[in-house]
């Protein structure tokens, strides 16, 4: 299921497949998803092949929605964009209402997708990344941490409670966050790395 | 002696280092290439020096009874968290609730420590010579957690009977949390704290923050509420 499509071709395409689902759509991010071993979907796509400036892989404990690749991660609601999640939100049905009524299009029951759709509405009446996630924790209400692409860059977010963790480690080559340090301890000179924890309800933002 | 990660399981290393052999000689240990693995070193017991080379996960040096455990790297969330007694000296920075509801020892961090440090805290000493995170010491209820840095919100939030000692600003204090005298006995405490650990400052310096012991304490006048 591989998506890299201009917006325009894309929806009369979608019209007369039924059985497509698009899980995004633009011109530099390629989104790939599916249900099964990390290791198996990883070989499938040959991810091992794939350059580029920035990527983000997630795999997720479903809570809020079924398993299935309808609700896997990242979730995308515009051109070249992208979000994972670790957490949950309480006011998704509330805020997927009023998105709706502002042109926001979605595809799934998931509270992902709606924060996807919540950033992409900002966006799209040219906010920065960086203040539609400032203001994404006033109209945010749950327990998360956001992490978030889209061409030029990418953001990480931890709700103000910080109870779902985040680390980040930064050399003068890359800058990498995972929940963990165990997902990134096989990186190129991380030892040498920078690594903190970012503060709780403030935007960490690269090239965005 | 010497254990290599990404040679030997976690399991090996644990179990080698709950269940020694207290009649070999053999007391101290290295382990590299920790990977970030978690629950490194949880459940030791006896009188034996560790020391970790790099950075390790969640719950590093949990449940600690007598063992020294050094770490040169950082620590996930929860390091030393229920630690009975011993010492754990973080070099770099901790996560998340290092030493929640430790019962006793010492945990030093040599750098910062993140949110909820020391989180039901219940008679350990907990050193931080960086920075704390928010809600540190929340429901705190005995022990001592000294910062040399500076505390993030709602510092001692719902506090029972511990001890905070704070160099550096505290940008508020929690529920319930208020700064207390620093008089000649709170300054002997601290200065036998500071010692133990080799830490040259000047305890007079130090702010004290504790319990105003109204939200604990039951009250009559409360009554109808209940």
């Amino acid at each position: 299921m591989k998506h890299l499509l201009n917006q325009k071709k894309t929806i009369p395409i979608l019209k007369n497949i039924q059985d497509i689902d698009l899980v995004g759509y633009g011109k530099s991010i390629e989104i790939f998803k599916q249900v099964g071993n990390p290791k198996d979907v990883v070989k499938k796509f040959s991810l091992d092949k794939f350059s580029g400036s920035h990527a983000i892989g997630h795999t997720r404990m479903a809570t809020e929605s079924a398993i299935t690749t309808d609700g896997s991660h990242p979730y995308s609601t515009g051109e070249d964009e992208c979000l994972v999640h670790n957490g949950s939100l309480s006011n998704h049905n509330n805020l997927r209402r009023s998105l709706i009524k502002d042109g926001i299009e979605f595809k799934s029951q998931n509270d992902t997708e709606v924060a996807a759709g919540y950033i992409s509405n900002s966006l799209k009446n040219k906010t920065s990344l960086k203040e539609t996630l400032t203001n994404g924790l006033k109209d945010l209400d749950g327990f998360y941490t956001f992490i978030t692409g889209t061409q030029k860059g990418f953001a990480v977010l931890r709700d103000e409670i910080a109870c779902k963790p985040a680390v980040i480690a930064e050399t003068k080559d890359y800058v990498a966050i995972a929940s963990e340090f165990q997902a990134m301890a096989h990186l190129p000179d991380v030892n040498k790395a920078d690594i903190y924890e970012p503060k709780p309800g403030i935007v960490y933002s690269w090239g965005s | 002696m010497n254990f290599d990660l990404s040679k030997k399981t976690l399991r090996e290393v644990n179990s080698y280092l709950q269940n020694i052999d207290l009649k070999s000689n053999q007391r101290d240990f290295v382990i590299k290439n920790p990977l970030g693995n978690h629950a490194l070193c949880a459940g030791l017991q006896d009188e034996i020096k560790v020391t970790i080379k790099g950075h390790v996960g969640y719950y590093c040096a949990g449940m600690n009874k007598k063992a020294e455990v050094t770490i040169e790297g950082n620590v996930g969330t929860g390091v030393a968290e229920n630690m009975m007694s011993g010492l754990v000296h973080v070099k770099g920075n901790a996560s998340q609730s290092a030493g929640a509801t430790g019962q006793g020892g010492t945990l030093v961090i040599d750098g910062d420590a993140s949110s909820r440090c020391g989180i039901s805290m219940k008679g350990i000493n907990i050193i931080v010579k960086g920075s704390v995170g928010h809600m540190s010491a929340f429901m705190a209820q005995s022990g001592n957690l000294v910062i040399l840095g500076d505390a993030d919100e709602y510092l001692g939030d719902s506090i029972y009977e511990a001890k905070i000692y704070c160099l550096g600003k505290v940008k508020s204090l929690g529920a319930d949390c208020i700064e207390k005298e620093m008089n000649d006995k709170e300054i002997k405490h601290l200065s036998a704290l500071l010692e133990a650990q080799n830490i040259k400052a000047d305890p007079k310096k130090f702010k004290r923050y504790g319990s105003a012991r109204s939200l604990y304490n039951f009250k009559i006048d409360n009554v109808s509420s209940y």
